[in-house]
């Protein structure tokens, strides 16, 4: 059960990394990245890293979401 | 000629490097000395050494305190970096309602949204605070606070309205609190050259094991607040205010 969880978070995450390389929007792309690192968070606590988790979840998911957008903003959106 | 000169120099570097990773313990394996030295003595002693019962902490705040100083001069470096390349515009820039460039769109902020950040918003700070102020006893630290902090700063930023923003960039901007974790690093290096004799040594008697914890919590409080400012800074600057 344990390693199944496991299995499956390995699954989306390299399915989410196919979805931000093949993305040519880059507001989406960096959505599903804030999603992979989410996913990672999981996978970090089922590992028993708590720290490393609070970590992917802060600045993973919020803080380089957010600043790769504003940085899109800045630019263009599409990737030619 | 060159292209056999590249050639050559690639071989000579690569070859070496292969026997090297080739000769290196299998990764995970438990008698690895990976495990069998370094990491055992860590949960062995990690806890009376550093006084830190979050070995995590121990770890990032005891044995291996240079590393930690590095990596927060990296986030202060990369601040200044920020800084160097993006000038800012204008003194307190009204960039706020049109982004400068024509990727995203201007939205307006769903009042749904705004309501819930405004209201969860005392306690994500408390749980900042809670996360800095207690690392060393459950996991967390500087590093997580500082980012929750700086995560709650930037959507304060979207959400409210200049007016009743204010204080945060202000904070934010302040050269004082950008540099606290270098700051509080310093201090607690020349600290614990006086006590110890050592760089960032921390004293060993028991009798000064409360100085030893304000040491640590210095050092937490330096890299929380000051990581906090630097990500709330890198947003700002970035957002072209």
């Amino acid at each position: 059960m344990s390693q199944l969880f496991d299995l499956v978070m390995l699954g989306l995450l390299v399915a989410m990394a196919v979805a931000v390389a093949r993305s040519r929007d880059l507001v989406a792309a960096a959505v599903i990245f804030s999603g992979y690192s989410l996913v990672l968070c999981l996978l970090w606590l089922h590992r028993g890293a708590p720290d490393v988790a609070m970590t992917e979840a802060a600045v993973g998911a919020g803080v380089t979401t957010v600043l790769v957008l504003v940085a899109i903003g800045r630019t263009t959106r599409r990737e030619k | 000629m060159k292209r056999a000169l590249a050639a050559a120099a690639m071989v000579a570097v690569a070859v070496p490097m292969l026997v090297a990773v080739s000769a290196l313990p299998r990764p995970g394996a438990p008698d690895g000395p990976v495990h069998t030295q370094v990491a055992a003595r860590y949960l062995a002693a990690g806890a009376a050494e550093t006084g830190a019962p979050n070995l995590v902490t121990g770890v990032l705040l005891g044995y291996r305190s240079f590393d930690t100083f590095g990596e927060v001069m990296i986030i202060f470096t990369a601040l200044a970096a920020v800084m160097a390349a993006l000038p800012a515009t204008g003194a307190d820039g009204a960039a706020d309602r049109q982004p400068a460039g024509g990727g995203l769109p201007a939205i307006r902020v769903s009042p749904l949204v705004a309501f819930v950040v405004r209201f969860t918003s005392p306690f994500i700070a408390a749980f900042a605070l809670w996360v800095i102020l207690k690392g060393h006893l459950f996991p967390g630290g500087g590093f997580q606070g500082g980012a929750i902090l700086g995560a709650l700063g930037i959507l304060l930023t979207i959400v409210l309205d200049r007016r009743r923003v204010w204080p945060l960039p202000a904070v934010a901007r302040s050269r004082l609190l950008q540099a606290g974790g270098p700051l509080a690093f310093a201090v607690v290096a020349l600290a614990g050259l006086w006590l110890t004799g050592y760089v960032l040594g921390y004293p060993a008697d028991p009798a000064l094991h409360a100085v030893r914890s304000l040491m640590m919590l210095l050092l937490e409080v330096g890299i929380g607040f000051g990581g906090g400012a630097i990500i709330l800074a890198l947003f700002l600057r970035l957002r072209g205010d």
